[in-house]
């Protein structure tokens, strides 16, 4: 094992997509901030893949109590209401510094911002740059970025978090060779992004794979709601390889019609008022039935179809869009999409109060690896708001820790090298323990659960932790903690789905029959801890 | 199914002296990218390096080259027998390149913190340069990059975004002038490249070199240039003779009249190379092809467009076009790149432009005997960019010549104001393509551009030829001498 490295700052933030770049550019101005990430900072996370937009209130005909009731309602009433109310209040004025920032949103003739309408909303309140939003944020807020004093480490995979006394004094990471860097601070803020990788049909980047939720529940963290995945209605089917890619929901905020085989427009049958803008739950599981009953595509999808809209639109408002079917020989200025069920975002995540403060003392989380804003489901055009509401709000919170005299736990050194090297005798590639982990968690997890269904999968994740991850030298060590982050956040997810007996918002229990609505509950969230694992139970 | 066998660059600097080859042979699913090939590899070997992340062409971690040719690993589509390097950027191991420089070093904004949003206009003229993923598949292949200290095409673009955005508070052009504005040859090399396709010479370049014109910041030598158009219509100063004055305005083919060309012949042709002009006419006249040749033409305008002059452009734009409209001409044909390029991308033409490899593939070659010589072809990046033409003259120089052998493509340092305006950059571009030339063993250089065959010639042992001499050659003629 080659020597560590030690750095010492006093916010550390892990994770560079939004509300990570956004923590550490608030922190920054409150000591010396250190942001990684495992990939070169500014490329990883799913932010910078994010298609359609940013909800906010910009527009005087509408109002935040209704942004508040969208997303309360979008979310099964199982959102944190204080959560929903500090991003729907502040998520103008983040927009805000991002267009200060030099953002380039689209902007009206009469110098306003456009606004699109997405699933679930009263009022068309999605703020975009064309069809790469999340890119456009990236670029502005790493413009930003480069004028702070934050020092940034790139390609740096963390593992596990380090406590001392009850209190997160940093993290453990690695560097693409194995060695070991223990980075140490007074605050630590996780923003690693969400973990649907662990499904086999995904849409998010090869940096989803839950870390966050992995490290923090084992340092003890309290976490909620992990059953909550957003299986997203349109993920591309073709190529093979490539299935699960986004398909943004602007498409269907630009007109975009869902048809089944029969050239059926489905949605009449799931959600007549609201058709294809409904919730994004409602939606995939009106796709997943035709499906399911037959009524698919060549390509096992249902038809996505935007022909009807002028060429030109399509190419202003959904440039990326037809840049990537054109390159896989579709012209979806002609011709339908083929989309499918894509697991896109866990809603789930670490507990926090609206300070973004965890239950563990030292450590704030933001963006998708925090629980608690979006409920049971989350409205399109949320989370890029929740980045920077979230970020900002974590940036801040963890610059005013006060210093702690920190000494680095040489134990915990110890005992995380002798893990590491551990896996240099291990047997099993974790290659193929992901690919069975994604296919187990698809077909035992997905859209539509049972009891016995999540039941085999629980065992099933139980064989393959037990398995020992082999790295064939050091540099393969990062793969082999990754798989064990994925390993744990997939139990957490069925975990949670076995707690939650009742069907809400994206979870789905076929097997319960249930006399209450979303509103009239007797459940809150579900938590879950290294110690234990319950589900809330409101009073009647 | 199908079965995709790749040939992937390894390296691991620690241990390796230099990359070596390895062969791999995956079954693959229909229409898989590269990516998961590599995905595919790495299960067998999961010591292979390169990057990814977005799998959806958005972040441009993945970029490597594809049989040479830069492109992302995500979005291109894998093919049996392709071989897979690593972008041309300092290697870190395999596939994985050292990005964090280049990306450091690219212009950013400085933030205002005036909340006021930028007007339709403004958003539509940023939104095309706004695309960049910071991939670095145009730094890569930047000729200037190689020989100077030029920050690269996607600092420029960076820079002309915030030289369009009124939040900026201050003016940066002089920045962008000592960060190498000036530097760039104009190959369009970086366009080609781009996966979002940016035209970053046309839309942030010369835009650029407009702006430092309004400053009075404009190479003096290229002020000359721009003088000279103004008051004479030419960009060269004429010699002893002029095409045009030696030229009648028909040419008539020797036998049946296959096709009616007007021929654009640029200031190059007209003044320092006329000889070539008059060997593609004599060309033409086997080729059964009628060249009508307009006397009231003038300069295109590209020297002028190139180092951001364009404050008389459209008047040259006008003659030019009525001088083709008023015959009538529906086909314009055009010999040197540049004007060819210039034509085709900088004007709104009532009639279609072609080059001359094009008009005689098109038309079919009049019969010839090979020379017996060996050469190699320099591709015009005005032509091969600029125009996307690079199978024409080969096919046409196959024929012509016993022996053909290739060469790698690069800019030879003559465009875009370069030669004129920063004269050691062209040099040393010039020697570099002295190398490559050497290492084809080839007798005799042949292109087409006049100003590449100009400058290659100091920078060449072997003799530089046109194209059109060699097919007069090959006619078993003698090549024009004046």
């Amino acid at each position: 094992m080659q020597n560590q490295e030690f750095i010492r700052s006093h916010v550390l933030v892990i994770g560079s997509g939004g509300a990570g770049v956004r923590a550490a550019i608030e922190a920054s101005g409150s000591g010396t901030c250190v942001l990684l990430s495992r990939t070169i900072v500014g490329k990883g996370g799913c932010t910078i893949m994010a298609e359609g937009g940013f909800n906010a209130v910009m527009n005087e005909a509408d109002n935040v109590s209704d942004h508040f009731a969208d997303t309360m309602k979008g979310g099964a009433y199982l959102n944190d209401p204080e959560l929903v109310r500090v991003l729907t209040e502040e998520a103008p004025a983040r927009i805000n510094d991002l267009i200060a920032w030099g953002a380039v949103f689209d902007v009206t003739d009469s110098c306003t911002l456009c606004q699109r309408p997405f699933g679930g909303q009263c009022f068309p309140r999605t703020c975009y740059a064309g069809d790469r939003t999340g890119h456009e944020m990236m670029i502005t807020l790493m413009e930003r970025l480069s004028q702070t004093s934050v020092k940034v480490y790139h390609e740096i995979s963390v593992f596990d978090l380090i406590l001392s006394q009850g209190r997160v004094i940093g993290a453990f990471g690695l560097d693409r060779k194995g060695k070991l860097y223990v980075f140490i601070a007074d605050a630590t803020v996780i923003a690693t992004g969400g973990g649907t990788r662990v499904y086999d049909i995904s849409t998010n980047s090869t940096s989803g794979t839950g870390d966050g939720y992995a490290m923090a529940w084992r340092a003890g963290a309290e976490l909620i709601d992990m059953e909550q995945v957003q299986f997203h209605p349109t993920g591309a089917v073709y190529p093979w390889d490539a299935r699960g890619r986004l398909v943004t929901e602007a498409v269907r905020g630009e007109g975009g019609v869902l048809k089944n085989s029969l050239g059926e427009r489905f949605m009449e049958k799931y959600d007549p008022d609201r058709m294809e803008l409904s919730t994004r739950d409602v939606v995939a599981r009106a796709c997943a039935t035709e499906i399911q009953e037959g009524r698919g595509t060549p390509h096992g999808g249902v038809w996505l179809d935007v022909s009807h809209l002028p060429a030109k639109q399509i190419e202003e408002r959904l440039p990326v869009m037809l840049e990537q079917f054109l390159k896989y020989g579709v012209d979806i200025r002609t011709e339908p999409m083929e989309v499918a069920p894509t697991a896109h975002h866990i809603m789930g995540g670490l507990r926090i109060d609206p300070f973004c403060q965890t239950t563990l003392p030292g450590l704030y989380a933001c963006g998708e690896a925090a629980g608690g804003v979006h409920g049971a489901n989350r409205l399109g055009g949320n989370a890029l708001a929740e980045t920077q509401v979230f970020g900002k709000r974590a940036g801040s919170m963890a610059g005013t820790e006060p210093e702690h005299e920190i000494n680095s736990n040489q134990e915990q050194v110890d005992s995380a090298k002798m893990m590491l090297e551990g896996y240099l005798t291990g047997d099993v590639s974790p290659d193929m323990v992901k690919f069975d982990l994604q296919r187990i968690m698809w077909h035992g997890a997905g859209i539509f659960r049972t009891k016995k269904m999540l039941e085999e999968t629980r065992i099933a994740l139980d064989a393959l932790s037990r398995k020992k991850l082999k790295a064939v030298d050091p540099s393969g060590f990062i793969s082999c903690c990754t798989t064990r982050n994925m390993i744990d956040t997939a139990r957490l997810i069925v975990t949670g789905a076995l707690l939650r007996e009742e069907s809400r918002g994206a979870h789905v229990r076929t097997d319960v029959i249930q006399d209450w609505d979303n509103q009239s509950s007797p459940f809150g969230h579900t938590i879950l801890t290294r110690t234990g694992a319950t589900i809330e139970r409101r009073k009647a | 199914m199908m079965n995709i066998t790749v040939t992937i660059s390894r390296f691991n600097p620690d241990t390796d002296e230099e990359p070596r080859m390895e062969s791999w042979t995956v079954e693959m699913e229909e229409g898989a990218r590269v990516l998961h090939v590599l995905d595919k590899i790495h299960t067998l070997d999961p010591t292979l390096a390169y990057r990814s992340s977005c799998h959806a062409g958005q972040c441009g971690s993945c970029a490597v080259r594809v049989n040479g040719e830069p492109a992302l690993a995500c979005t291109k589509e894998a093919s049996d027998g392709m071989v897979i390097e690593p972008l041309n950027l300092p290697v870190i191991k395999d596939l994985m390149v050292d990005l964090v420089p280049g990306i450091n070093a690219i212009p950013r904004f400085h933030s205002s913190e005036c909340g006021t949003l930028p007007t339709l206009e403004d958003v539509s003229k940023i939104k095309p340069l706004r695309d960049c993923i910071e991939c670095l598949s145009c730094v890569s292949v930047c000729p200037a990059m190689r020989v100077t200290d030029f920050l690269g095409p996607t600092s420029m673009r960076s820079q002309m975004r915030i030289a369009l955005d009124p939040r900026e508070p201050g003016n940066r052009i002089r920045e962008a002038i000592t960060q190498g504005l000036f530097t760039c040859t104009s190959c369009n090399r970086c366009w080609r490249v781009c996966p979002k396709n940016i035209e970053t010479p046309g839309k942030a370049i010369e835009k650029l070199r407009e702006i430092a014109n309004r400053e009075g910041l404009t190479l003096p030598r290229h002020q000359e240039v721009a003088e000279l158009v103004r008051t004479t219509g030419r960009s060269v100063e004429s010699g002893k003779h002029t095409f045009l004055d030696l030229v009648d305005e028909v040419i008539e083919p020797y036998g049946e009249v296959k096709r009616e060309v007007g021929f654009f012949c640029g200031c190059m042709f007209n003044a320092r190379l006329p000889e070539r002009a008059m060997d593609m006419l004599e060309v033409m006249r086997h080729a059964g092809i009628r060249v009508i040749i307009p006397k009231t033409q003038v300069c295109c305008g590209s020297p002028l467009i190139r180092t951001g002059q364009t404050s008389f452009i459209d008047e040259l734009k006008d003659k030019n076009i009525r001088a083709f409209q008023e015959r009538g001409i529906t086909t314009v044909m055009t010999m040197c790149a540049g004007c060819g390029a210039t034509l085709k991308n900088d004007y709104d033409t009532p009639f279609e432009v072609k080059d001359v490899s094009e008009i005689l593939s098109e038309t079919g070659l009049p019969p010839l005997t090979k020379v017996p010589i060996t050469a190699t072809y320099h591709d015009p990046c005005h032509l091969k960019n600029g125009q996307q033409i690079t199978r024409e003259p080969r096919e046409i120089l196959v024929t012509a010549v016993d022996k053909f052998v290739e060469m790698p493509a690069y800019c030879c340092g003559s465009g875009g104001g370069v030669r004129s305006g920063m004269p050691d950059e062209a040099a040393a571009l010039g020697e570099l393509r002295r190398a490559e030339i050497n290492k084809t063993g080839a007798d005799v250089v042949v292109t087409i551009c006049p100003f590449c065959e100009y400058h290659i010639q100091e920078h060449s042992d072997r003799p530089v030829k046109n194209l059109m001499t060699v097919l007069v050659e090959a006619l078993g003629k003698k090549p024009t001498e004046l």
